[in-house]
């Protein structure tokens, strides 16, 4: 399809001004990278303006400190030192790393299953239970977020369901306004981007690998940890970091369903800019938080390498 | 395509994979578009002016004659506490009309960014109440203001009377009982709960931006902290919670309090023996308001008689319209904590007071520290 259409334009432009074509199309085949940066333009040009200059807008920022409702842009590390020094901020960031870790985990050990389930179980209308098990995340986040209130909440669906069946007396207090509380609609919420990336690394997986474990003599368990779960270890990868990264700097969430106690990063840093009205500190801790959720990040990387390495 | 046919499929388990796509599709498509062309049909939000406010003020009834002469009631934004919405403007959202207190109003004119409002051009100008006018920092050039004063009321605690028990009196001390611990609430936004904060600890008004002052409300917000289910800038999540039980009192204004009860759940806006904090709101216009005649609109119709009588029948706050209040006795506005004297309950509370910049950003950075945990 591709070809025909190519050739198509070509023989249509190519009366019109064909020496001048030819000359255009004749560098851009020889020269594979310019073709390369061409097809990357609209693109690059949006990473340009919306994430790269923000970027730097940000960093210059950092260096600054609030002077009154103004900045004084004196260069300096002053905020990284209070961000170092002042120990709200490693409390807040360790906090944010933890609820996002244990709902990164939760999420992944959940999704794996019901990836697995359709990557080797399923055999009609695949993309019909991807569609399906994708459906709750149709709807907006901030709805999803406001149904985990209604779950979840003092007189939601579970109190008022273990109160009906007489399990519990009073209503639990612990699943709202708590981390418990921002950690299951965390987890929840982002399943879809774990249950995408698991099916793909999933369905991908050679299945004559599998037949041929078996004749070798492995049971269904020695068959997953040796063949499944290291073939599979890319889709996990990128489950881990779309849903850590992301979560770690997650705003809403905790705002709705935290409570005092499951406030993050991320609501310190909107306080930066909102109440507070510390501009400067805010970009330095949104530095400090990408740095470290790269940090963390590598070390990741590197150790699933080290353990892949090992397995194979 | 038939929708009612696509239905039928499902249900025989006839359809393809294809034509379920393609209808998945044109659902797609159907959605995505639909805010455009809806955006397109009501072309002329853009020609309302917005109002910038609080959570609740957003609601057509204090619109009435604005809607009478434009047809719909102006555009809302919302913010939590005055010093997020001044930030906010600051970083260059333009609104035709906002909402500040007494205590913000002379660091608002000072940013620059708002302008004189010409009482000749308010039809119900007349009608102000002259005590709620002469606020500090208030009188522009020729006779003009800069905040136009809508509402007056109190912050308070609302409990309920079934779940709370009394000991005593009624006093700020409810809300750091630690019999309740878990189940008290309170507003987030540092400009009613420190000063809430300064009247528990005995701080006086005039004292607040002390060094001691500073010192000794921060230790009763720490001493609090551990006892609070939520801190909250959404009057409904408070007003949901203590009507479920969730919690037994919380720090909210009048109108919580006025709405729960009429909804029959048994609450009581509390007369702390302290006295309660008492504040004055108004409207400002921004400098550079793109609609200013339909600002002006905005504020009359604030200041009109109709929107008075919503706001103190249902929401329980005081309105600047001495004629709002003649359509009410003085047993009702006594069971509403109003009176048609507002001096009288202004002064019998604690009235906020302006502060610096400086102060109310050090305010800001302290309690959202103790709120975080430290």
């Amino acid at each position: 399809m591709a070809d025909t259409s190519l050739s198509q334009t070509e023989a249509r432009s190519a009366p019109a001004a064909p020496p001048r074509v030819g000359r255009i199309a004749g560098i851009l085949h020889r020269n594979e990278t310019l073709r390369g940066y061409l097809l990357m333009s609209p693109t690059m040009l949006i990473m340009t303006i919306g994430i790269l200059v923000p970027f730097l807008i940000l960093l210059v920022m950092s260096f600054w400190t609030r002077e009154g409702f103004g900045f004084d842009t004196t260069l300096t590390a002053h905020n990284y030192t209070r961000v170092w020094n002042e120990p709200i901020f490693g409390a807040l960031l360790q906090r944010s790393f933890w609820i996002s870790g244990v709902a990164t985990v939760v999420t992944v050990a959940l999704c794996y299953p019901m990836a697995y389930y359709v990557a080797f179980h399923v055999h009609r209308n695949k993309m019909m239970w991807i569609i399906l098990m994708t459906l709750p995340f149709w709807t907006s986040y901030l709805l999803r977020v406001f149904a985990w209130k209604v779950i979840l909440g003092y007189q939601g669906v579970i109190n008022s369901g273990l109160m009906s069946v007489g399990v519990i007396e009073a209503p639990l207090e612990f699943l709202l306004y708590s981390q418990t509380a921002v950690i299951i609609t965390l987890a929840h919420a982002w399943a879809a981007f774990a249950i995408l990336p698991l099916y793909v690394s999933l369905e991908k997986i050679d299945k004559s690998l599998l037949e041929a474990a078996t004749d070798l003599g492995d049971g269904p368990m020695a068959r997953f940890f040796r063949i499944t779960l290291p073939l599979s270890m890319p889709g996990i990868i990128a489950a881990t970091f779309l849903i850590f990264i992301p979560t770690t700097g997650d705003y809403i969430t905790p705002a709705l369903l935290g409570g005092p106690d499951g406030a993050m990063i991320g609501n310190f840093i909107q306080l930066q800019f909102g109440a507070i009205n510390n501009w400067p500190m805010g970009a330095t801790l949104s530095i400090v938080l990408m740095l470290w959720i790269s940090a963390i990040a590598l070390v990741f990387l590197f150790v699933t390498r080290k353990a892949q390495e090992r397995i194979a | 395509m038939d929708v009612v046919d696509q239905l039928g499929a499902v249900r025989e388990g006839k359809l393809s994979r294809r034509k379920f796509t393609k209808g998945l599709l044109a659902a797609g498509v159907a959605m995505a578009t639909m805010p455009a062309t809806s955006r397109r049909a009501m072309a002329s939000v853009d020609d309302e002016a917005t109002f910038f406010t609080w959570g609740g003020y957003d609601i057509p009834e204090l619109f009435q004659p604005y809607e009478a002469k434009h047809g719909t009631p102006p555009n809302f934004a919302i913010f939590g506490g005055s010093e997020e919405a001044l930030t906010k403007m600051r970083g260059g959202f333009v609104v035709d009309v906002a909402h500040p207190c007494n205590s913000g109003m002379p660091r608002w004119v000072q940013s620059g960014l708002f302008q004189p409002i010409e009482t000749s051009r308010l039809s119900n100008w007349a009608d102000v109440m002259p005590e709620l006018v002469a606020l500090p920092g208030n009188d522009a050039e020729g006779g003009n203001v800069w905040m136009a004063p809508f509402d007056w009321g109190q912050t308070s605690v609302t409990y309920r009377t079934d779940l709370y028990e009394l000991e005593g009196e009624e006093s700020w001390d409810m809300l750091w009982d630690k019999r309740y611990a878990g189940r008290l609430g309170s507003l987030a936004s540092g400009g009613d709960a420190w000063w809430c904060g300064a009247i528990k600890a005995g701080v006086a008004m005039e004292d607040i931006a002390t060094e001691e002052a500073f010192t000794k409300i921060a230790a009763v917000m720490r001493e609090q902290r551990p006892l609070i289910r939520v801190y909250t800038d959404d009057t409904t999540t408070l007003e949901q919670a203590l009507s479920s039980g969730e919690m037994a009192a919380a720090m909210t204004w009048n109108s919580s309090a006025v709405l729960l009860q009429s909804e029959g759940v048994p609450v009581k806006f509390a007369r702390p023996k302290e006295g309660a904090l008492t504040w004055v709101c108004g409207v400002m216009v921004h400098k550079d308001a793109p609609n200013l005649d339909r600002a002006y609109d905005v504020i009359d119709s604030l200041l009109s008689v109709e929107s008075g009588q919503f706001m103190i029948n249902d929401y329980g706050y005081g309105h600047s319209n001495r004629k709002s209040f003649d359509a009410f006795n003085e047993e009702t506005l006594a069971g509403l904590g109003l009176s048609k004297n507002p001096q009288e309950i202004l002064e019998a509370g604690h009235m906020q007071r302006p502060q610096t910049q400086e102060w109310e950003t050090r305010m800001n950075e302290t309690f959202e520290q103790i709120k975080a945990g430290f």
